[in-house]
């Protein structure tokens, strides 16, 4: 089947970024595939720095009393849902190179990590952003020596005298080789070459007397190797390429595998030294990522789902707050992965209360009704348990009327679903059509565009 | 077209054969007999989750044992506070509800359960208890819907898992059937109000692959709500229960059981365990609040006569450190002990040794039983299922059911 470019560049820009707004619609809808995926791939290169500036010097976090430490862990508890909801504010703004965040947030779920302090998540962020599209083994070696994953990973407590496996394991089962191609040798070997691979005040810091200067048979190699050279020889391994591949072909493309792609890609990938940047050119370029069969196929995220809809809505929040209630309720808060292994994705995202909520959120947005669930409290709280209630927000739904008009007809109403939803939905519209009370204007336009993101469709890109 | 229209006129028939004669649906209804004994022995389970990491020692207290209180010098609960189970142990004051339990020989205590390399944050290791895997194992399913996994998605409907929240927890994922959360079937009610949406999830089309399942999930989470709300209206417990969220939950399941549903599985949680500082009073009101409305819960039960079908089971991700801390606290521990209450329980009293405060790992306790040989039992046992599918390896049953 031969789609036709709009909906290309539709596809495009929902695997690379978070969809289109109006304005990016009419910019790009005629553009070739091939300048649009370049230009997509060189903007998300140049990732400016972001900064974290703390309220505390190292003087004063040294010296902290009890009751001093318990408001600072508020503070840093607030500080990080606020880098977590200027992340999805970049997620949803045109102006930011889309494929940048896309792809810092697929990295994200790959080496996950939950982090709790703000200085951390923005050092760890800016790896993730530096990285996104570069070479694949300075981004391992940039989480590897990252405080965020030497805490959560427990590095700190990897020491010559008693190893700690945590991170070691992941290194390999999860973050370059997969299940399979290690020995518990291998584990062994690797934790002692990351012995002394510490953090100091919110810093990277290699402690020799806690290094393991030893001998170490990693993989049929002995030497005095230490970490960075148990990268080397992880990436020298054609199963990481694959592996990596693999990942990045099931997120991108779609959940169901194709190996001889795959293995295509990974040949690729490894050739060019793990280049990330020219694997994503790959994928977006080739003419089978337009296949029909892989339009519209492919669950979004919670962050997608909502950056997706902030996004064409134009929407502003009086008080972004509730959204991290929304994200928790959706099952993905950023900094917040449920374990190591990261989100599971695909279906494991919809079960009846998500997915009821997913359908009410348009509700919620466009119609300022009450979300009306209560958000489970954290495990160490002591029973507060949070109801999201009105979302305060402003919308711009002016330029997606002049663009698609009034919807009052059916040819109207056709485009614009085709538009926002990627899957066909045309056997949809008259029940659409039929649950708009006879409005004009301005209020009619707003309730089909409700209605059309409360397909369940929507819920795919 | 399919198979969701069959359930959806299954459902309807359920609903009207359980609120004319209070018989349970499933007995009503044309299910091959072979799916009927796999997934229907009338037995309930409940499921009580404390969050946080209940502190175990203060729950179930050593009562004669000095090491216990040379650990705990102002925090240890002393001998004449205590509720008296057997010569050794005894309950926290706050627990007089499940004292009384267990002296009707309705409870059954076992100590010590746990599993090897424990995590002490609190999210991996409910995420351990949840998905039922090892400390090293990072699974996307959790035990409970693996269990609705195991039954064929014909005759199954997603509230035979129930959660009494409203968002569900891992433990109810399955990887093609997940149950069902709803914290307030009124609400649930309401929100399921949406004649748009109503009309969308029974729009009959034929979908594939994710657009399938997302539809049928809709329908279903309609057809649910449905069922749990007119099977909600049958019975209203003349039982009285504190006013706390946690016992509303409890109530709610009482009711829903009583009506007769065909929910199989309740899953409720009480949170505020992390007692890091000044346990006492928090533990004390937690406790508290636990207690009182699981005793109202079985208060219930027996009025009703369903003593003998429910089983409630209450655990918690962790226990606390042995040694109490600086601050009139504990903190993040390993092995804990897990309640089982009910009339249909074969084994009760203590199940096994009191925790051995001499051999400390560390400072903690080392558990004794794994926790997936309780589920394994609860399974096999219980649900009248194989466990092994769920479960992915063997574990030994134990005999309390």
């Amino acid at each position: 089947m031969n789609l036709d470019n709009k909906k290309k560049i539709q596809h495009l820009y929902w695997r690379a970024g978070f969809g289109l707004n109006p304005y990016e619609w009419e910019a790009n809808k005629s553009k070739s595939i091939k300048e649009t995926a370049t230009k997509l791939i060189q903007t998300a290169k140049n990732a400016k720095r972001l900064n974290y500036q703390s309220p505390y010097s190292i003087d004063q976090i040294r010296s902290l009393t009890k009751e001093q430490k318990k408001q600072k862990r508020r503070n840093d508890r607030k500080a990080v849902a606020t880098i977590n909801l200027q992340w999805l504010q970049r997620m949803s703004d045109p102006n930011v190179p889309a494929l940048l965040e896309k792809m810092s947030l697929f990295w994200h779920n790959h080496f996950a990590c939950e982090i709790k302090e703000p200085n951390i998540a923005t050092q760890y962020l800016n790896v993730l952003r530096q990285n996104a599209l570069g070479n694949f083994k300075d981004l391992v070696l940039g989480i590897a020596k990252s405080p965020a994953m030497i805490l959560y990973l427990n590095n700190k407590q990897n020491r010559k005298q008693k190893p700690n496996e945590n991170f070691a394991r992941e290194l390999m089962e999860l973050f370059t080789i997969g299940r399979g191609n290690y020995s518990e040798l291998d584990v062994k070997a690797a934790a002692k070459a990351f012995t002394g691979w510490t953090t100091q005040l919110g810093q990277y810091h290699f402690k020799e007397q806690w290094h393991d200067y030893g001998k170490k048979t990693f993989m049929g190699q002995t030497g005095n190797f230490d970490g960075e050279e148990i990268i080397d020889i992880l990436l020298s391994k054609k199963e990481t390429a694959r592996f990596i591949t693999r990942k990045i072909y099931t997120y991108f493309v779609n959940d169901q595998a194709d190996d001889t792609i795959i293995q295509k890609l990974a040949d690729q990938f490894y050739e060019t030294n793990y280049d990330i940047g020219q694997l994503m050119q790959s994928i977006f370029t080739s003419d089978w990522f337009y296949n029909a069969k892989h339009i519209g196929t492919r669950i979004k995220s919670p962050m997608e789902f909502l950056a997706g809809m902030i996004r064409v809505m134009g929407a502003k929040f009086e008080d972004d707050l509730p959204l991290i209630g929304v994200q928790k309720a959706l099952g993905q808060t950023l900094f917040k992965p449920p374990n190591v292994a990261g989100w599971p994705g695909g279906r494991a995202w919809i079960d009846n209360a998500t997915l009821l909520l997913r359908l009410n959120i348009p509700n919620a947005f466009l119609d300022a009704e009450e979300i009306g669930i209560t958000v489970k409290e954290e495990l160490e709280a002591q029973n507060r348990n949070k109801k999201l209630g009105n979302v305060k927000i402003q919308v711009q739904l002016d330029r997606l009327e002049k663009t698609f008009g009034p919807l009052q007809t059916d040819a109207q109403l056709l485009a614009f679903s085709e538009y926002l939803i990627q899957p066909p939905v045309a056997h949809n519209l008259a029940l659409v059509q039929d649950n708009i009370p006879r409005i004009e204007g301005a209020r009619y336009f707003k309730m089909a565009f409700i209605r059309l993101i409360s397909l369940p469709e929507y819920q795919l890109c | 077209m399919n198979k969701h229209n069959s359930r959806r006129d299954f459902l309807k028939k359920s609903v009207f054969a359980t609120s004319s004669l209070m018989i349970p649906a499933f007995l009503k209804c044309s299910v091959p007999p072979a799916a009927l004994k796999a997934s229907q022995n009338g037995k309930i389970l409940v499921i009580v989750q404390l969050s946080g990491g209940n502190d175990g020692l203060n729950t179930v207290v050593p009562y004669e044992n000095d090491l216990y209180y040379n650990y705990r010098p102002t925090l240890g609960i002393s001998k004449s506070e205590v509720l008296k189970l057997d010569n050794n142990l005894g309950l926290n004051p706050a627990l007089s509800p499940l004292h009384n339990l267990y002296k009707d020989g309705l409870m059954t205590v076992i100590n010590n359960v746990g599993y090897p390399n424990p995590d002490r944050s609190h999210f991996r290791s409910m995420d351990i208890w949840q998905s039922a895997s090892g400390a090293d194992d990072f699974l996307s399913t959790g035990w409970i819907g693996r269990y609705l996994d195991q039954q064929q998605t014909e005759t199954i409907s997603p509230h035979q898992a129930l959660e009494l929240d409203d968002t569900m927890s891992l433990a109810l994922k399955g990887k093609i059937n997940s149950g069902y959360a709803a914290g307030n079937l009124d609400q649930l009610k309401r929100s399921t109000n949406n004649k748009f949406l109503k009309a969308v999830s029974h729009h009959d089309h034929s979908h594939e692959g994710n657009t399938a399942y997302l539809y049928r999930t809709l329908s279903d989470t309609f057809d649910s709500a449905d069922y749990l709300h007119d099977q909600s209206q049958i019975y209203k417990s003349s039982v009285t229960y504190p006013g706390n969220a946690f016992a509303r939950s409890l109530k709610q399941t009482a009711e829903l059981i009583i009506s007769g549903s065909n929910t199989r599985i309740y899953y409720v949680s009480l949170g505020g365990f992390d007692t890091h500082a000044n346990q006492k009073n928090q533990q004390t009101r937690m406790l508290k609040q636990y207690a009182d409305g699981v005793g109202a819960f079985m208060k219930d039960m027996k009025a009703n006569k369903k003593m003998e079908d429910v089983l409630v089971m209450t655990f918690s991700e962790f226990g606390r450190r042995v040694k109490q801390n600086a601050s009139r606290g504990t903190d993040h521990g390993t092995a804990n002990n897990l309640f089982l209450m009910g009339g249909g329980l074969k084994e009760t009293g203590i199940y096994n040794d009191a925790p051995n405060l001499k051999n400390l790992d560390n400072g903690d306790l080392i558990y004794d039983i794994d926790y997936r040989r309780i589920y394994a039992t609860l399974l096999t046992n219980w649900l009248g299922v194989d466990a092994l599918p769920v479960l992915g390896n063997s574990f030994d049953l134990l005999g309390f059911c």
